[in-house]
């Protein structure tokens, strides 16, 4: 039984961290796949401060006790900076025998994981993989394991610098910016604006547990998940065709899923077994690509498999976006070459997939067989069926029907001619694009989308039940869906708009109908539910990329005069005014947050650009 | 003129002045607007709203919040409500915005067409000439960020009213205070407590204090 403290007692009370003590470089992985990684020794980085600590999470993780309060003390800053206060010792240092005090040296080895990169120089991944991250450990309480890694804590032998230029890069070389093995501030506070918020709305995303910073705005940002590898740590040993490694990452992976009760009940049978992980992996990806497409995330998936988790979560959001519209031409510069658009995200999370069915069958056959050859295979097409489930699944939900009726409303003949009908119409406005054309933006180019559809699934319920029903107008509708992309050239209703806006609203209340018969309950009262809920999954203010890039600036402006905890407490506020989820339970606003300067901007902030992209 | 001043509380607090606004209002089925002070962290605030009314048999809702920009579709709703409510927050803020968006005039022409203004601590106090008594008392007071400098408010009424009271030394003082100046009456309204206006007669709901030329007086429901 757990007892529960009094404040003062919890005030007063002296806790324990020897959870750190996990985090000292260790990683079952290293003996479970023994060629997947580099291996560094790691010396105390001085001069550090904690800038951020996710107490949320390290309560989850257990990695503090549950009545941890939101509080730094001198023991907890002092355990944070030591166990995560960290650089290599990297190849550099070995060849300039560059002297370190003996008593910084940390016992253990850390490693750098080995994986595939599109944008290494190396296309099968001999040597590519963490190039300024290493892993601090597996950290296992309350019956979870969680991966945690470090990024910033100095350059590896794995970044493509060293494999451009031929040489090992000294950590911190001023010379080359990414190669160099440190990461900015900014960067990890960004992410942990950004993951925290995803995470809130259900989404499956590596999570920041600490940012430290050192002078010249360089940090180190620690993350943690319960599963860290991404396919592409598997994809670099099938590129290589190195059986015994891919076996051994597959079995690994496996195990871990099952020790964290991810997964149940995986067959014994060793093809069964692999197959099992097939039909796992094509389920999570075509669910995280039918979400990402309809929250209007743009992840980069490509061929590689990087940038995203084994279960299609996200990692790395230095390419990620949150649209405030279907701004589906929108692609990224990433200098050589531009990114997928939203739209193509599928079709490159299918290709993913695609590679774990060639993966699957060379570790069943042992003979690696051409990609191509499994374009038509049984996991693409239930890919495809999974796809189309949980788009149809997303809309639903988004009009605000409960989690409860949705299986109901899917496995129902008539309803999916309805829904069906409605997705087509909401289809049709969500994918209008401005007459403008393509034009340049800051990272990379866009075409603006120009209608709004949370504001209209916002204020449809409340006006057909305030009307009995009556339709709104065709000038109404208009109205209320234009977004301030939208120039009058963009706005005309012309007969095939005429049509779709009719049919929008003639399929939304025949869905809404025909629910309603099924469960006994009243059209009016089944529109007052969806107007409860859909104001909270359709709210106005929806953070989008461009507001989270400047809100982070916002912060690190106003930083010096603010304390790390005041930091905490305002991510923690702005995550909870983000959170969409309806069914949550309501959050209090923390007292004493600095809510008048920093979060009051930042809301404006959101408002500002909840468009964009 | 139909107006109803909530001092604060929740849904089990109001049960009294909720049951006196229905009561008032000519439809029995009436169309009530949600107003927030603020369009942050109020989301999960109108699905309360919703909830409370739901009681007594009220299904149709608007939400508008006024500090984003809004479409014409749903004022024109709202302005064609029976009730339209004015939420808690910071007062300056919300003034900032109804302002801004010409609605101090279009709430006004809405009392005076028969439509039923109601409001809760912030939104309450903007029923009244000035918002005052938002910088009261010293130390619980709501912050002034927009630097809001003109205080007029509605003005539906010749008294000012003061929401979340305390019966207790330290607001006296500060209430007691600023009431020695005011031409009319200060109203001192816990929570729970309130006042319900219609047309000549003024109804004061649970426990209700005035202040006055320096003097305070309570007043019995």
């Amino acid at each position: 039984m757990q007892v529960k403290l009094k404040k003062t007692e919890v005030r007063n009370k002296e806790f324990s961290y020897h959870g750190f003590e996990q985090l000292d470089g260790d990683h079952s992985f290293k003996k479970a796949v023994p060629g997947a990684y580099v291996e560094y020794q790691v010396r105390k980085r001085h001069g550090g401060k904690v800038v951020y600590f996710n107490f949320e999470l390290a309560r989850e993780m257990g990695l503090i006790e549950s009545s941890h309060p939101d509080k730094f003390s001198k023991k907890l800053e002092s355990v944070i900076l030591d166990t995560f206060g960290i650089v290599i010792i990297n190849e550099y240092d070995l060849i300039h025998k560059t002297k370190f005090a003996k008593e910084d040296i940390k016992p253990k080895k850390y490693m750098a994981t080995r994986y595939l990169q599109l944008q290494h120089p190396c296309p099968t991944g001999k040597t590519s993989g963490d190039g300024r991250s290493i892993w601090n450990g597996e950290f296992a309480a309350h019956g979870k394991v969680w991966d945690v890694t470090s990024c910033g804590t100095g350059a590896t032998c794995l970044s493509p610098a060293t494999h451009k230029y031929k040489k090992f890069f000294k950590t911190g070389d001023p010379t080359i910016s990414y190669g160099c093995g440190y990461s900015e501030t900014d960067e990890g506070l960004s992410t942990a604006i950004f993951s925290d918020i995803l995470h809130k709305n259900q989404h499956s995303t590596e999570r920041v547990l600490a940012i430290l910073e050192f002078e010249k705005n360089i940090g180190i940002t620690v993350r943690a998940h319960p599963c860290l590898l991404r396919p592409s740590h598997f994809f670099n040993h099938l590129k290589q065709g190195n059986l015994e490694a891919l076996e051994q990452i597959t079995d690994y992976f496996i195990e871990r899923m099952k020790k964290n009760k991810s997964w149940k009940n995986v067959p014994t049978n060793r093809t069964k077994k692999y197959d099992y992980f097939l039909e796992k992996v094509s389920h999570d990806f075509a669910k995280a690509a039918a979400k990402y497409e309809d929250d209007y995330i743009f992840c980069w998936f490509d061929w590689d498999g990087d940038n995203t988790l084994m279960n299609g979560g996200i990692i790395d959001y230095g390419s990620i976006r949150q649209f405030g519209m279907f701004h589906h031409e929108y692609r990224y510069d990433d200098v050589e070459r531009y990114s997928t658009s939203i739209k193509e995200q599928k079709q490159k999370s299918k290709y993913i997939v695609q590679t774990f069915v060639q993966l699957v069958d060379f570790l069943k056959t042992g003979q690696k067989k051409n990609i191509t050859s499994f374009k038509s295979h049984a996991a693409l097409n239930e890919y495809e069926k999974t796809f189309e489930y949980y788009k149809n699944y997303n809309l639903i939900y988004k009009i605000g029907f409960a989690p409860s009726k949705i299986e109901g409303i899917l496995s129902n003949k008539k309803n999916m001619h309805l829904v069906s009908k409605f997705r087509s119409a909401f289809t049709y406005f969500e994918r209008a694009k401005s007459q403008r054309g393509i034009y340049k933006v800051a990272d990379g180019i866009t075409w603006d989308a120009i209608f709004c559809m949370r504001d209209i699934l916002r204020e449809l319920p409340q006006l057909l039940l305030l009307r009995n029903q009556e339709y709104l107008s065709a000038e109404e509708f208009i109205e209320i869906i234009r977004s301030s992309y939208a120039k009058k050239n963009d706005l005309k209703i012309a007969k095939e708009r005429k049509i779709k806006i009719q049919q929008f609203q003639k399929y939304y209340l025949l869905l809404l109908k025909a629910v309603g018969r099924s469960c006994n309950t009243k059209v009016d009262k089944m529109l007052l539910e969806i107007t409860m809920r859909s104001s909270i999954i359709n709210k106005y203010e929806r953070v989008t990329g461009d507001s989270i890039t400047i809100i982070t600036d916002k912060i690190l402006h106003t930083r010096p005069s603010l304390q790390n905890i005041e930091i905490y407490e305002i991510l923690q506020e702005f995550g909870s005014s983000q959170n969409l989820n309806p069914d949550k339970t309501k959050s209090k606003p923390r007292n004493g947050v600095k809510r008048s300067s920093v979060l009051y901007g930042m809301f404006k902030i959101v408002n500002d650009y909840r468009e964009g992209i | 003129m139909k107006l109803v001043f909530y001092g604060g509380g929740d849904n089990q607090d109001n049960k009294i002045l909720d049951q006196t606004l229905i009561s008032i209002s000519p439809s029995k089925k009436p169309k009530i607007a949600f107003i927030p002070s603020c369009s942050h962290f109020v989301d999960h605030e109108f699905v309360d709203f919703i909830k409370k009314y739901k009681r007594f048999n009220i299904s149709k809702f608007l939400y508008f919040p006024v500090d984003v920009p809004f479409d014409s579709v749903m004022l024109r709703a709202v302005m064609n409500c029976d009730i339209i409510h004015l939420a808690g927050g910071n007062t300056f803020y919300f003034l900032k915005h109804l302002r801004k968006n010409g609605l101090i005039e279009m709430l006004r022409k809405f009392v005076a067409r028969g439509g039923i203004l109601t409001g809760l601590s912030a939104g309450a106090i903007l029923m009244t000439p000035s918002i005052h008594t938002a910088s009261l008392p010293d130390f619980d007071r709501d912050e002034n960020h927009d630097n809001v400098k003109k205080l007029n408010s509605l003005g539906l009424v010749n008294f000012e009213f003061f929401p979340h009271y305390i019966n207790s030394a330290r607001y006296d003082r500060e209430l007691l205070r600023y009431s020695m100046d005011l031409p009319y009456p200060l109203y001192a309204s816990p929570d729970g407590s309130g006042i319900v206006l219609h047309g000549r007669i003024i109804t004061f709901v649970g426990k209700n204090f005035c202040f006055y030329k320096g003097k305070k007086m309570s007043i019995k429901s």
